[in-house]
């Protein structure tokens, strides 16, 4: 095993027992002193061991999780989406707490109860979406992070924001409105507030998400001047290149688990990609479906993201009907704002989608809904139900307007509590009545109930986003079987999923989408998995 | 005796009293309770209870007043319930009152319902109650007048809804602002109306003309003030608002855009057209509200003519649960209120704004009330 190895360098190299216990999540099981003895070492800005997080949802986010980072040195948490990188960072910054675990600093035992306790700690964490005041000045807004006694003494904060930005070479002008600088300025802003708040250990999440090349090549620059400085940096990730461009060593984390911690000099970008997406046996491979005429094409769709700026690049495909086209791809490559223009939901800036001969670009939701389009979102809480309002309403809301449900107007409020009994038996909803609020059900079932409906309503193109998400085993069987099903009766799936396991089972084609960018296509017969998992990471090798 | 008497007025009322989904109740979860369905299931018994105790912290906290002003406030409230239902006429009188309350109400409910704050019932009341007299006066006495009187102020009051309805679907005003600022214009638009162009010629005080006989509502109980629009709105009114809330695709809409407009969107239903007509028919409501005062009660436009109704029906609808049952009985309680404040102010010499201070502490103990009624449940006062 070539990463034990490393750490008994690292271990004589330092004269320090680490161990590897801190690497490796299988390998934990060990004696106690041992783990102490890691624990104590005051090479480790912050260590973290058998943490575990499991959300009210029943969702494990966190499952055993131990790793530790060394003090000056940058720590890519690499994984995908749903990995729990950014739950294991929010659960060192203060933001969650665990159901277990203990996370050390500079080897002492801790315990984070609020954001406020981890930055005395000196962690910090600039989340994925910047929480700074457009209208504040760049001092104002590190002044509100700053608790200071009595009078606002902001000529003191600018001569610390002064001070600070000089030593790392971070220039900015301290005047300004948040408002009138870039994203990336913006971040570096973040960053100059935890560093006027004494920060050592700085936590990145996802920071490249927003910014263009140039600006990752500035905030590399960046980070590599904090490590000079001593600090320690995690940058949460999900690209590869970047993990190896800019990091010291790599924590891969899939599933909620820690899969490996690497150096990453010792490794390549193959071998990342492996670790990232491994661990998968496809339990069926690619049933055929029988593709009849197009059902969908959609060509040139160039939509922006709510960034302002382009999401989805001129993406072209055509789904047949009983046919399942699977979308393969890192969340955040498009795929959100793809469907929303696909449904309605978003404006397309250009390009097509035709149905029937008929443009569904920039068409309004109600108009593609009639025209047959069934969307199962991902946003269920948010956008897929009501959850104060009944069982049967919710399980009406694409078909009240039409006969038997309702006519001139008039519902029949028999004919839909009939059906919503028909589908909680078909689909298997555990509810006890109708007429229950669908607040009070759990979240798989929630997901099922909006399966139910979108499935049921007679559709020529279905469009769905994660249909399994949260369901166990059994459950998402039956809506795998379900989706079949109606391909063999000639329906069209577009089918979005986070899990490979997923599209690689239903799909008879499947395109990697990667920066807004269709990249590839693959038939489900001859599938390369190596080369699906390199293009999903944007690898072009 | 007084206070005794009015809480439990209310909670022999209250049953009928039918579910709330407040704002707040979007975060309860209640989770896993066997929901019984019928009249009385769970949800809506906690709907009265919660009703009940916004009604009896309101009038304890109006008590402190009468103590303050040296009434007892015992025997305050006695006159107040004597004053409100003590006799028949008192009770006539209080049904009077409430029938432009529960129009303004009932169109309330439609548009909380959906969440758009209407707070501007009082202007579309009094721009509906002008165009609708002015029309009637125009036509004289015809048997038209009547009719078209009351088609103009529907149109009236759905025209100036109209204009904070398309700021908000079009433009994304907040309706609170627009509907409310547009009170002050709609009645100072109405006064200089009165005062000017359309000033009576006989009157001393600035008013309209008189409505023409064929356009006065008839009188249902003779030597009453009970007229035909107290019939309107109970026997009409009320049981197509109802339906339009309980039976239709619209009333569906409606809840749905009211509790989640992101999922609404993305069931296909136009959010911005749902919320535009939820605006214009309270807007409606609140014209014929004012038509029927005009045309039942004082016969020509005056510049007092609403002490607050725009404003009462809000407290109701919100009282009310937004549901039309709950709101007709919280309309009848209300406008007891306006009558019995009037007798405790002739027989104690109290100032008689306390129906104003009771109505203000009324609305915020209901908008208040899912918290308390969480934080008794917490302690036990009431299963969850």
């Amino acid at each position: 095993m070539p990463l034990f190895n490393f750490f008994l360098v690292e271990s004589t190299a330092k004269n320090q027992p680490i161990g590897d216990s801190m690497a490796v999540e299988d390998t934990v099981k060990e004696d106690k002193t041992q783990v102490s003895v890691s624990m104590a070492n005051p090479n480790y800005a912050i260590y973290v061991e058998g943490i575990t997080k499991t959300y009210s949802n029943g969702l494990v986010a966190n499952n055993n999780v131990t790793f530790g980072v060394l003090k000056g040195e940058v720590h890519a948490l690499l994984g995908e989406n749903g990995a729990g990188k950014t739950t294991l960072m929010k659960i060192l910054s203060g933001c969650l707490s665990p159901d277990t675990g203990s996370i050390f600093v500079d080897g002492k035992k801790v315990h984070i109860d609020d954001a406020m306790k981890a930055v005395k700690l000196g962690i910090g964490m600039v989340h994925q979406h910047l929480s700074l005041i457009p209208s504040f000045t760049v001092t104002e807004n590190v002044a509100l992070s700053i608790p200071l006694p009595g009078r606002l003494k902001l000529d003191i904060i600018r001569e610390k924001i002064i001070a600070v930005s000089k030593n790392l070479g971070l220039e900015i002008d301290p005047d300004t409105k948040i408002e009138q600088l870039p994203v990336g300025l913006r971040q570096r802003v973040e960053i100059i507030r935890l560093l006027c708040q004494d920060v050592n250990i700085l936590v990145l999440d996802e920071p490249t998400s927003v910014l263009t090349p140039l600006e990752v090549d500035e905030l590399f620059r960046i980070v590599r001047g904090l490590k000079e400085k001593g600090k320690s940096v995690i940058i949460i990730t999900h690209k590869v290149k970047e993990a190896l461009a800019v990091s010291d060593r790599i924590t891969i984390m899939r599933l909620g688990k820690v899969v490996r911690t690497l150096n990453a000099s010792n490794t390549n970008e193959r071998e990342l990609a492996s670790l990232v997406v491994e661990g998968f046996v496809p339990s069926t491979n690619g049933t055929k479906g029988q593709p009849g005429e197009l059902a969908l094409i959609v060509k040139g769709l160039n939509v922006k993201g709510n960034s302002g700026r382009l999401a989805v690049k001129g993406v072209d495909f055509l789904v047949r009907s009983g046919e399942i086209l699977g979308i393969a791809g890192v969340a955040g490559n498009g795929q959100k704002e793809l469907v929303e223009a696909l449904t309605g939901l978003r404006k397309t800036e250009s390009g097509t989608s035709i149905m029937k001969c008929c443009n569904l670009a920039n068409r309004p939701p109600q108009f593609i809904i009639k025209k047959g389009v069934s969307y199962i979102t991902e946003d269920k809480m948010k956008r897929g139900v009501i959850l104060n309002l009944s069982i049967s309403d919710n399980l009406a809301l694409k078909c009240i307007e039409q006969e038997p449900y309702s006519k001139n107007m008039i519902v029949n409020q028999r004919k839909v509590e009939s059906r919503a009994q028909d589908l909680i038996k078909r689909f298997d909803i555990k509810a006890s009545d109708p007429c229950a609020n669908v607040s009070s059900l759990s979240g798989g079932n929630i997901q099922k109930l909006m399966v139910a409906r979108e499935l049921s309503n007679g559709s020529i193109l279905i469009i769905a986003e994660q249909p399994t998400a949260g369901l166990d085993v059994k459950a998402s069987e039956a809506i795998h079987t379900k989706l079949l099903e109606l391909r063999a009766k000639g329906v069209a799936v577009l089918l979005f999923s986070a899990d490979l396991d997923e599209i690689v089972k239903l799909s008879d084609r499947i395109a990697v989408m990667y920066d807004g960018r269709i990249v590839g296509e693959f038939l489900s017969g001859s599938l390369d998995m190596q080369r699906l998992a390199k293009m999903m990471l944007g690898s072009t090798t | 005796m007084g206070q005794e008497t009015q809480a439990q007025t209310q909670t022999s009322a209250s049953p009928a009293l039918a579910p709330a989904p407040t704002p707040s109740s979007a975060t309860a979860p209640d989770a896993a309770q066997p929901l019984s369905r019928g009249i009385l299931s769970r949800s809506r018994l906690r709907s009265i209870y919660k009703a009940a105790i916004s009604i009896l912290l309101a009038l304890v906290v109006t008590s402190v007043l009468f103590i303050i002003t040296g009434a007892n406030p015992l025997v305050a409230y006695y006159y107040m319930f004597y004053g409100a239902f003590g006799n028949t006429s008192f009770l006539i009188e209080t049904l009077v009152r409430m029938s432009p309350i529960l129009f303004v109400s009932l169109g309330l409910g439609i548009a909380f319902k959906c969440k758009v704050w209407n707070i501007g019932a009082e202007g579309q009341l009094y721009i509906g109650a002008f165009l609708g007299a002015e029309t009637a006066i125009f036509l004289g006495n015809s048997p038209l007048a009547l009719p078209a009187s009351i088609v103009l102020a529907i149109l009236g009051g759905m025209g100036w809804a109209a204009i904070p309805a398309l700021m908000k679907t079009q433009l994304g005003i907040n309706e609170v602002i627009t509907t409310f600022l547009m009170n002050f214009v709609a009645i100072d638009l109405v006064t200089w109306f009165v005062s000017y162009p359309f000033r009576s010629t006989t009157a001393d005080f600035p008013q309209s003309a008189t409505i023409p006989a064929s356009a006065m509502l008839p009188i249902l109980i003779p030597h009453t003030r009970f007229h035909l629009g107290i019939a309107i709105a109970l026997l009409a009114a009320l049981p197509l608002v109802y339906f339009l809330m309980a039976k239709t695709t619209f009333g569906y809409k409606l809840r749905v855009v009211g509790e989640n407009p992101e999922a609404a969107k993305y069931g296909g239903i136009n959010v911005k057209k749902t919320i535009f007509l939820a605006l214009i028919i309270s807007g409606a409501l609140a014209g014929l509200a004012g038509l029927f005062e005009v045309e039942g009660i004082q016969f020509s436009v005056m510049t007092s003519l609403s002490p607050g109704y725009g404003y009462t029906g809000i407290a109701v609808a919100l009282l009310g649960g937004n549901n039309p049952i709950g709101i007709l009985l919280s309309s009848f309680f209300l406008a007891g209120i306006y009558n019995g404040s009037v007798n405790v102010s002739i027989q104690l010499g109290q100032p008689s704004g306390i129906v104003s201070f009771i109505q203000g502490v009324l609305i915020i103990f209901v908008l208040g009330s899912e918290y308390i009624m969480r934080f008794l449940e917490r302690k036990g006062v009431f299963k969850r």
